[in-house]
């Protein structure tokens, strides 16, 4: 009763505060509950959320459309975000799952779909998508507002935000919801830097690369993609960046190199003169110097162009403080080592390192921290997306990937369309009072609804490992509790206002195996249930908790784990379709785990097996008292597998052997036999 | 007296503890012991210790092991410690420390390596081998076997086994049964090679396995299995794992007649004794017309049987055979049940199939048992078991349409009611009810109803119609137990179907809720009608529950409570509604003060006088004292013989009602 009392309290206070603002509109300041900043992917999802919520909202863009991001990049004007329309499957919440263009909305037709059928589609669908988005539910966007300062605000009614654009107005705003995006280009000081084209400035016309020599500082997807373009046309390509090539089908992680973009590596390793280098950016130096002695065959009206040759910081004579675009031999690489890789000079060097947040509009009272990860790129945030130190300032979109980075899908649509789901659900009930919306459920049907969500959900499957289903167990029922954000889990009855009971939690998670393999070697996958929990692909991890994790819990947590080391945690195999409905494999193995957790036995009963155990036990099995004595039966059919029920008695392996300990407890026997009372020998620490 | 017994029955007791105690002293022996039983001749294994490692203790147990099995052999196992009794022969050199002696007529009969005498299958073996000298052969190449067989030919049948490796409990059980059937049969060990090659077993990895060679019998036209022309002796192989028990049975089975005339039918043939009492009896039948083709058909078919089953040929002329024509064939197996299964064959071939199948069905079941735990592979949900098991089964989904997001609006507003069952396909009891449910629409649809529309909603599939959330055009609530079944009228909300789920309860709150609820009955006629009809001659067995409600006029409040009331109770009970007129004289006649219910419960006869209700301010209430009122009363001893459908009604009141019963209320119910 507590927290919902202080909720109340709080969200009238709040309302109060609104009131108060929404009445005097002083020195033209226009004030909203919620303000967006920014109207891309992640700001409109924010944008439906609120207008479904009938809030009080504006989102705020500075240029003349949606989306504007993408009026420019990709620069070769192809997304690789996968379009996948032919599923074979009509669940619509099953199709987002190979969707990952579209953001979420109640209308079913309003997906990316409508405006590209391309399974990679062309960078100009998305701002028409976005616009259609726009305009079909029809969101407050107002354009052509360029907040170039934010400053927060305190007074007695709580903090708040004032963001002014370019015409001095100001917007007052409770709550703050930054969607700007990443566009600022990520640039890396060296000698030469200035020499450097940058990825937002290049000609994207091939031919303007003909028979050059070109060197791409960055490995990503944007370097990879400028290179694939060129190839034809260059007479070298080198890439250059401090750490080796990721491979988004070995990382599984999208921001990686895809391969739709990895021509690169073909011939590199087919030997036909491209090359990838390491070493580290701060140490390089570019330096321009005339190629002596030798006129260029092809040069035009007896045009001459200046060669740019890589150096060493540490060949550089000391003190040396010239311009760089003289270098004297001596200084090059090539003059020490002779067969240093990169000693032929390039035509071109281009600059693809990806971009950083725009930390600048922010007035110290409002910035949030640069994350530890990244590169300091991006703005730190708390697991709930709010920025560290800025109540009531949240990062949506790509600027909160922090979170997540280089492991889910938190900086992209597919991902952070989820996150922004969480992070409107979290206001709803912190300034509304609202409850994180659940799905009450008896406890025999748990087993279904789990594979009902492990089998459709979207959500936590391109979320892996960040957001994660929680099942509050109440006893003979429980509370489903979708996508909850798992690194606040500590923190979850006062972020949900659901209260954990004395019965425990399970969260669900999607998890791929933590063990690098060979991801397209013999005996990469696992097939055996009893071995689930070696499993190398994507596949649920049921985490059982008697009561919630603390933050230091958290803090202490395994590496690469999501959560804490839980009382019980349950494997469901791997599977090659990512259907987890085998009866034998997945929905056995995970109904004996649940039933370990809730100690009951949830087996279902026919008629006649639940009238012989209400005549002999004093209280029935679950099933025939949620069913049988609730007269819903099932009918005796044909044969039944001799005595299934009679065999009661199941050797604890194979309880347990999804479940990834070593010591394996002496687990139901079978559990709770109706009417006994419950044995508590049961200890699962792992 | 009884003392003493007592006494009798201690002194074996303690003296059975002794005894185990002073095992490890039991076998050893003394020096003296050791001369007196080598002079008396007495076969004797024995080991002299001389100093103890782990290796030599290691053996010393299993020696122990070995002494009591070796006993039934007449072989004295023992050990006898240097350190006490320095034997002069057996304690001086340190190889024999890895060596035990076997003393056979007063002097050493031969010796064995340790390496060879490891445990009690291989001591057992080892020595049984030993003894038996001559009466077990080692046989190296198909030449050598083919000499054999022409020695034994008329004399003796030969039995040939192959150990897929020696001191195994296999060698030793072939031993054991050599030492037994030494005399009557040749035994034969080979070692794989070319002879197993030309038994044509070529599997890996190569079991132990054992064939019986006939080669006693001289006859060759009784052996149509092999070749006629060869000299080699038919022969049949042990199906089943070599164990001491197996072949002994092996060996009985090979010894009984090949065929057996019968003259009863063969469900008064007892099953087959003992020792036989293990085996599959086949019968064939016997015309006096055929006789002799018959027997020969037998004949040939027993030589492939031979080891496998045993085959008794019924003479159909006898009067006491009654078993129908048609079956040329019958058979009885083994441990299932003594039941004779009857069958028309074609070919020989069938039968063979019959048991060679099912002998692997059980090699495969041992496998499986033998695999740590057998549970692994098999559910123990006796619905999801059930459901699995009839896996290769498609439903026939053509009697029912399949509703989805995009035609559920249109099909719902096709009929008067429309009968929906949301599923998921893992869900076993899903899947179990989905076949009822297709039952129901296959019955509806053959009995000429056609104002009822039986769909089904894939909740895998179609997740945004099952989940759809209260607001939206759907007729009802996100749906979040599987199976739900939803009766839908057009511009009404849903009704759940709260029943059992079986096909035959489902089908009768169907056609219950045909019926209008309440049903306005205006003369006495359509109320004798109401209340003794059936209300569809497809439920002309079922007694349903009836209401009768007693309300003036339409502007009474009490209407809308009944109205709901019976809106909620349609399907499982019939409700009526009396009209003006009719109320009052029905009010005079039960002494009820309208607005009223009369009820009249399937229980009771219906002549019988009603029981009457007020009618509540509120219609749940009014409910709940209706399910309480229609509950049976319930007496002691009544459970015991309450049928199982009747408790269902019982238990679903009951819960309904939430009414506490009193078991020992007096019985009402109609005699």
């Amino acid at each position: 009763m507590e927290p919902n009392l202080l909720c109340f309290i709080l969200s009238t206070l709040f309302g109060l505060a609104l009131t108060s603002f929404n009445q005097h509109l002083h020195n033209g300041t226009r004030h909203y509950n919620y303000c967006v900043l920014g109207a891309g992917p992640a700001g409109l999802q924010m944008g439906f959320f609120l207008s479904k919520a009938n809030r009080d909202y504006i989102i705020l863009e500075r240029n003349s459309g949606p989306g504007s991001f993408f009026n420019k990049y990709p620069r070769h004007r192809k997304l690789i975000s996968i379009n996948k329309i032919h599923t074979g499957r009509w669940n619509r919440e099953f199709n987002l799952r190979h969707d990952w263009n579209s953001l979420l909305s109640d209308n079913p037709d309003l997906l990316f779909r409508k405006v590209s059928g391309e399974f990679y589609p062309p960078a100009d669908a998305f701002p028409l998508y976005l616009s259609t988005f726009v305009r079909e539910l029809g969101l407050k966007v107002q354009y052509g507002v360029d907040v170039g300062r934010v400053r927060s605000v305190q007074s007695a009614a709580g903090r708040s935000y004032i963001l002014t654009d370019q015409h001095a107005a100001d917007y007052s705003c409770s709550v703050l919801l930054v969607a700007t995006g990443l566009w600022v280009p990520q640039e890396v000081e060296f000698a030469g830097s200035d020499l450097v084209e940058g990825y937002e400035s290049i000609s994207t016309n091939p031919d303007d690369y003909k028979g050059q020599a070109v060197l791409i500082l960055g490995k990503g997807n944007s370097a990879f993609e400028t290179a694939q373009s060129i190839l034809g046309r260059a007479s070298r390509v080198h890439m250059l960046s401090s750490s080796p090539v990721r491979l988004a089908w070995q990382t599984h992680y999208v921001g990686d190199l895809r391969a739709v973009n990895n021509e690169l590596l073909d011939t590199y390793q087919l030997k036909s003169l491209d090359g990838l280098v390491e070493a580290h950016l701060e140490d390089i130096v570019i330096a321009k110097q005339e190629e002596r002695g030798r006129r260029r065959s092809g040069g035009k009206k007896g045009e001459t162009r200046a060669k740019l040759f890589l150096g060493l910081q540490k060949f550089r004579q000391a003190g040396d403080e010239r311009n760089t675009s003289d270098v004297s031999p001596e200084e090059l690489p090539g003059h020490h080592i002779d067969n240093f890789p990169l000693r032929r000079p390039y035509d071109r060097v281009i600059r693809c390192l990806g971009f950083r947040f725009n930390f600048s509009i922010f007035d110290s009272s409002a910035r949030p921290p640069h994350s530890h990860n990244a590169k300091g790129r991006l703005p730190g945030v708390t697991a709930w997306y709010e920025g560290k130190n800025t109540p009531g300032l949240f990062l949506l979109g790509t600027a909160s990937h922090s979170r997540d980075y280089r492991g889910s899908a938190g900086g992209f649509v597919h991902g952070f369309r989820y996150t922004a789901r969480a992070v409107h659900r979290l206001l709803e009930h912190r300034y509304h009072g609202n409850p994180w919306p659940s799905t009450r459920l008896m406890t025999t049907q748990l087993t279904s609804w789990i594979l009902k969500r492990v089998g459709e959900a979207s959500g936590p499957y391109q979320m892996f490992e960040v957001l994660g289903d929680v099942i509050l167990l109440q006893g003979s029922h429980c509370e489903y509790i979708e996508e909850f954000l798992l690194q606040a889990l500590p923190r979850f009855a006062s972020l949900s206002g659901h209260e954990v009971s004395s019965h425990g939690l399970i969260v669900v998670v999607m998890q791929y195996g933590k063990k690098k393999i060979d991801y397209l070697g013999r005996g990469r996958a696992e097939t055996d249930w009893t071995k689930a929990w070696k499993s190398n692909f994507l596949h649920p991890v049921l985490y059982y908790y008697d009561s919630l994790p603390t933050e230091q819990d958290m803090k202490m947590r395994p590496h690469g784990w999501p959560l804490p080391r839980p009382k019980a945690i349950h494997h469901m195999v791997e599977d090659f379709l990512t259907e987890w409905d085998g009866p034998l494999s997945h929905i056995q193995p995970l109904r004996r785990f649940l039933e370990h957790c809730v100690q009951t036995d949830l087996r279902a009963f026919s008629a006649e097996t639940c009238f012989r155990s209400a005549l002999t036990h004093r209280r029935s099995q679950l099933s025939c008292q949620q069913g049988y004595l609730n007269q819903r039966g099932v009918q005796r059919y044909g044969q039944l597998t001799r005595g299934v029920y009679e065999a009661g008695l199941v050797p604890a392996e194979q309880v347990s052997a999804g479940t990834s300990t070593g010591a394996s407890p002496a687990f139901p026997n079978y559990l709770a036999p109706a009417g006994a009372s419950v044995s508590s020998g049961l200890k699962l620490d792992l | 007296m009884w003392a003493c017994v007592a006494f009798v029955l201690l002194w074996i007791r303690s003296a059975g503890c002794t005894e185990k105690a002073n095992m490890s002293k039991r076998i050893e022996y003394t020096a003296a012991d050791f001369y007196e039983r080598l002079l008396s001749g007495k076969m004797m294994f024995l080991y002299f210790e001389q100093q103890v490692s782990p290796t030599i203790s290691l053996f010393l147990v299993e020696l122990e092991k070995s002494a009591e099995a070796l006993q039934d052999y007449g072989v004295l196992v023992g050990k006898v410690s240097c350190q006490k009794e320095p034997i002069q022969t057996y304690c001086a050199e340190a190889k024999q420390q890895h060596t035990a002696f076997l003393f056979r007529g007063g002097r050493e009969f031969t010796s064995f390596s340790l390496d060879t005498v490891f445990d009690v299958n291989s001591i057992v073996a080892e020595v049984l081998f030993a003894i038996l000298g001559d009466e077990v052969k080692y046989v190296h190449t198909d030449a050598d076997l083919l000499a054999m067989e022409k020695a034994a030919k008329g004399k003796k049948d030969i039995v040939l086994s192959y150990v897929r490796s020696l001191g195994t409990e296999e060698h030793r059980a072939l031993m054991e049964t050599a030492y037994v059937y030494g005399s009557k049969y040749q035994f034969i060990l080979i070692t794989g090679g070319p002879v197993l090659k030309q038994l044509r077993v070529n599997e890996s990895p190569q079991l132990s396995r054992v064939w019986f060679l006939h080669c006693r019998v001289h006859s060759t036209s009784l052996t149509p299995v092999t070749p006629v022309t060869s000299e080699r002796c038919p022969l049949t192989q042990m199906r089943k794992a070599l164990s001491t028990l197996n072949l002994h049975t092996f060996l009985q089975l090979l010894e009984a007649p090949l065929v057996s005339d019968v003259y009863v039918d063969p469900s008064s043939v007892p099953p087959p004794q003992s020792p036989y009492q293990l085996t599959p009896q086949v019968f064939l039948f016997s015309h006096p017309a055929t006789v002799h083709l018959d027997l020969d058909t037998a004949t040939t078919l027993a030589w492939r049987l031979r080891g496998l089953a045993m085959l008794l040929l019924v003479h159909r002329q006898s009067p006491a055979v009654k078993t129908p024509e048609k079956y040329n064939a019958a058979y009885r197996l083994p441990e299932k049940s003594s039941e004779v299964k009857y069958l028309t064959l074609h070919s020989l071939d069938d039968v063979l199939e019959l048991f060679t199948k099912q002998e692997e069905e059980e090699e495969e079941e041992d496998h499986v048992d033998e695999e740590e735990d057998s549970h692994l592979g098999e559910l123990d949900d006796e619905v999801a078991a059930a459901v699995h098991k009839n896996r290769g089964h498609f439903q026939d989904m053509d009697s029912v349409t399949q509703l989805t997001s995009d035609n559920f609006h249109a099909e719902v507003a096709q009929s008067s009611l429309t009968v929906a069952l949301f599923y998921l396909k893992w869900d076993a009891v899903s899947m179990h009810f989905l076949s009822s449910f297709i039952e129901v629409a296959e019955r509806l649809e053959d009995s000429q109803v056609d104002d009822v529309h039986m769909c089904v909603v894939d909740c895998g599939e179609w997740t945004d119609l099952c989940a759809a959330q209260p607001g939206s055009a759907v007729p009802f609530r996100p749906i979040a137990a599987f199976p739900s079944v939803l009766l839908i009228r057009p511009q009404q909300s849903a009704q759940h179907y709260r029943g059992m789920l079986t096909g035959e309860a489902l089908h009768c709150f169907i056609m219950m809720s045909r019926m209008a609820s309440p049903v306005p009955l205006s003369t006495e006629e359509e109320v004798t009608s109401f209340l003794q009809e059936a209300p569809h001659p497809d439920l002309a067995t079922y007694r349903p529950d009836r209401i009768l409600g007693l309300i003036r006029t339409a502007s009474q409040p009490g209407l809308s409570v009944f109205t709901e009331a019976a809106k909620s109770l349609r399907g499982e009970v019939l409700t009526g509604l009396l009209t003006d007129g009719l109320v009052e004289k029905w009010a005079a006649e039960y002494a009820a003060d309208p607005p009223a219910v009369l009820l009249f419960p399937s229980w009771r006869n219906p002549t019988v006088r009603p029981s009457l209700l007020l009618v509540d301010s509120s219609s749940k209430e009014l409910l709940a004292r209706i399910y309480s009122a229609l509950l049976p009363p319930v007496v002691c001893g009544y459970l015991s013989v309450l049928p199982l459908q009747d408790l269902f009604l019982y238990n679903r009141l009951a819960f309904k009602g939430q009414k506490t019963v009193f078991v020992g209320t007096a019985l009402q119910k109609q005699t």
